[in-house]
């Protein structure tokens, strides 16, 4: 008895550690990563050139020929692409310097470390003055603003509030703000007004993120560089010793270095004073990037819809940063709990170019990001309440984008169906792409996505249209550059001359476009970066957002461009102004571009 | 009888004693200045010191003072093969259990270069042990590594895949 009593005290007390140790291990429900993404494989054909439908329609026209932008060459370094800073090269923008009502085309340029040590020449980055009917007059020099550093973007904003563009480039070195001087021609102020950034500066964005009625600026930083003690070369492989022999590869190959393995940079915020110099508050405000992510794009912007400007970053190979205005000066980062640093399965990606806009009408901005091959980009949409949902394969734009490396990334309404489309260029960084069957290539195509009602699906190439062939994409900047109220692109491409895409395409709505003028009395930058318009046509209720930046190192018309579809009436213009305040507006007519002064209720 | 209720006692003692030293085992999850005391910069594997990437490294201490650590690397100084299946490490000073496979104290590498398992390596780059892999499909916020506890020990993710790591 004794002995039964003892034998069930004994089981009793040793079940749970029996029963714990005997709990199975969950199967798996899937392989590994899931919706795996960054993932290597072997393919036999490339699927990133030559791909075309001879059903589909023709959407865009080659043009650059006809203009002068057709003499324009990008240079960046040596074509073996032994480093990192050749590879990544330049920004492009759309925006009217002198005021015609004409968008003109700014092109960076990028360099070679020769030019960087004074023994040659440095290539020339260049601005063409829309003069009408695809006509484009290179103007660079009496404008002076030819750069010959290392170009690598440019963001454009009225830092001075005298209702003139200005720009700011970024470079590897010293980067520029260019002062429009309303004659046709550019003053280098940086230096003067303390914005003259050294180091490898990205993909910058113009914005009052204090509420002064002034611009800011936010300057992302790449990796550290220093010419004199580069990273191994694959150029060195075969030589006795060499570190790069195991140093950097890709898929087994040689290739150059980085970003992974080499120091990041921190990011910049000059915030601008009352006497119009700026001074650096990275730190105090929160957004100094100590951890030194590889920053490429950035834009400020409405996130939550107060009346602050939030901040989001794009980092290469590291998490993605999401800054939310807290409205003293001070910025809180949420990347991680509000989803927005890593894709759906919680990997980091090679965050390349950043889409801003909402693609689903509902009111709020997402953001489309650009990765690198064997993974796809990401399209996040904005729940409210700073949530984020990762939905790139739902939406259409996950697997499609695989083999592509992506660069300059932009919502825009080719088709003015009142839902915003898709542009992405793309293009490697490794030449020996070309030279194995990795499925993917050096130059590739771009992609166009038809938004069918917040889905996305691929519009084909038709054979010998501009979509069908291939460029070593980068900068992208939309526009409507002939005013026929059709968005336009123009395309800076590595080491290669421009494309400057026309748009034609025949099914085309109704559209408005906004010149919007903050009030700098009440507080709003003159050039109204940081107003929403919000159109209402029937049930369809649209936003668009005044933006500096944001694309890949590049810059948008700041026009906004809206397609109506069979409306040929507005019901509802709202405009809410970087102050805060919301006006509405009548609207007579449409398929024109009106402009619309804060507080004037015209 | 009295003899036997003492056996019984001390039976009952010893299993209580044991199953309070489990209890003590119960995972701590360490973060701030405690984390990053433990946590190494930097992890010797296959011929190679790697910087850690910190923001996904994490570890927990069982009991009083056995730790296991874990942490992703930054692989971009390996050749491509061994990228293919070193990704970071896991430090034990204790003997453990990975979804019930048993690890003695040491200093490992891991990948998951075999589908749906974690591979944990010797420093030299030699398989020791593959276990498999379970998915948590309904994490909302997956990280590249992070641990969270579990009635059983800690759970070790990788994006929304993880093991159950327990002190044994």
């Amino acid at each position: 008895m004794l002995q039964k009593i003892v034998s069930l005290v004994c089981l009793t007390l040793l079940v749970p550690f029996v029963l714990l140790a005997q709990t199975p291990p969950k199967k798996p429900d899937q392989p590994m990563g899931g919706a795996s993404t960054g993932t290597p494989a072997t393919y036999t054909s490339r699927r990133t050139i030559g791909i075309t439908d001879p059903n589909a329609p023709v959407i865009f026209e080659d043009v650059t020929d006809k203009t002068a932008l057709a003499s324009f060459r990008h240079h960046s370094g040596e074509a073996a692409k032994d480093f990192i800073f050749e590879t990544t090269s330049g920004g492009a923008a759309i925006f009217d310097f002198d005021s015609d009502g004409r968008p003109d085309i700014y092109l960076v340029n990028g360099s070679t470390a020769a030019a960087m040590r004074g023994k040659e020449k440095a290539p020339r980055a260049a601005l063409y003055r829309n003069a009408g009917n695809w006509k484009f007059e290179d103007v660079t020099d009496k404008a002076g603003v030819a750069n010959e550093r290392w170009g690598f973007s440019v963001a454009v904003g009225d830092y001075n509030n005298d209702g003139r563009p200005d720009m700011f480039v970024g470079n590897f070195g010293v980067s520029r703000l260019y002062r429009n001087n309303g004659d046709g021609t550019f003053t280098d102020v940086a230096e003067k007004l303390g914005v003259a950034r050294k180091g490898w500066s990205t993909g910058a964005s113009w914005g009052d993120y204090d509420g002064d009625g002034r611009l800011d600026l936010f300057v992302p930083g790449y990796v550290q560089i220093d010419l004199a003690n580069l990273p191994p070369s694959p150029s060195d492989v075969n030589k006795g010793g060499s570190v790069g022999q195991n140093y950097c590869q890709f898929r087994g190959v040689p290739v150059m270095c980085g970003p992974r393995g080499l120091p990041g940079e921190g990011d910049t915020l000059y915030r601008q004073k009352a006497d119009g110099t700026f001074e650096d508050v990275s730190v105090k405000a929160g957004v100094s990037d100590p951890e030194k992510y590889y920053g490429f794009s950035a834009a400020f912007v409405h996130v939550n819809d107060d009346k602050l400007l939030d901040l989001i970053v794009v980092n290469d190979s590291t998490p993605k940063q999401l800054y939310i205005n807290k409205g003293n000066g001070t910025f809180e980062e949420i990347g991680y709990p509000s989803g927005i640093a890593l894709n759906e399965n919680g990997r980091e990606q090679a965050g390349m170019g950043l889409a801003v806009g909402d693609y689903d009408n509902d009111g709020r901005i997402d953001f489309h990001i650009t990765n690198f091959s064997d993974d796809s980009n990401v399209l996040y949409h904005n729940d409210g309440d700073d949530n984020f949902t990762d939905v790139t394969f739902q939406a259409g734009l996950g697997e499609v984008s695989i083999p592509f490396l992506g660069w300059g990334t932009s919502f825009l309404d080719f088709d003015n169906d009142g839902w915003l489309d898709l542009f992405v260029v793309n293009g490697h960084v490794y030449p020996a792409a070309d030279a194995h069957q990795w499925g993917t290539s050096y130059a590739q195509q771009a992609l166009l996505f038809r938004n069918l009602k917040a889905k996305f699906e691929r519009v084909g190439a038709p054979p010998g249209n501009a979509l069908a062939n291939a460029w070593p994409g980068r900068g992208l900047a939309t526009g409507d550059l002939d005013g026929d109220g059709r968005l336009d692109l123009v395309i800076n491409n590595l080491d290669a001359k421009p494309v400057v895409l026309r748009n034609v395409a025949a099914t085309s709505g109704h559209w408005l476009g906004l010149r919007l003028i903050g009030d700098v009395a009440k507080k709003s930058p003159r050039d109204a970066i940081g107003s929403v318009a919000y159109v209402t046509t029937g049930a369809l209720r649209q936003r668009q957002d005044v933006l500096s930046g944001a694309v890949f190192c590049s810059q948008n018309d700041m026009t906004l461009h809206f397609g109506l579809g069979a409306a040929t009436k507005i019901d509802k213009l709202e405009i809410k102004w970087p102050d805060g305040s919301v006006e509405a507006f009548n609207v007579s007519t449409v398929d024109k571009v009106i402009t619309i002064a804060q507080g004037t209720g015209r | 009888m009295t003899h036997s209720l003492k056996h019984i006692a001390l039976i009952a003692a010893l299993l209580l004693t044991a199953g309070s030293a489990v209890a003590q085992e119960r995972a701590t999850l360490l973060t701030g200045a405690e984390l990053t005391r433990v946590v190494p910069t930097g992890f010797y594997f296959q011929g190679l010191s790697a910087p850690t990437q910190m923001r996904n490294a994490a570890a927990a201490r069982f009991g009083k003072d056995r730790y296991v650590i874990s942490g992703l690397v930054d692989t971009s100084g390996y050749s491509a093969d061994v990228r293919a299946k070193y990704v970071g490490f896991l430090i034990t000073d204790a003997p453990i259990t990975l979804n019930g496979e048993s690890l003695q104290p040491g200093a490992y590498g891991f990948g998951f270069a075999n589908e749906g398992k974690l591979t944990v390596m010797d420093l030299s780059g030699k398989d020791l042990m593959s276990v498999s892999i379970s998915n948590d499909k309904d994490l909302r916020r997956p990280r590249p590594l992070m641990m969270t506890a579990d009635a059983g020990g800690v759970r070790l993710y990788n994006g929304k895949n993880y093991v159950v790591i327990a002190a044994q």
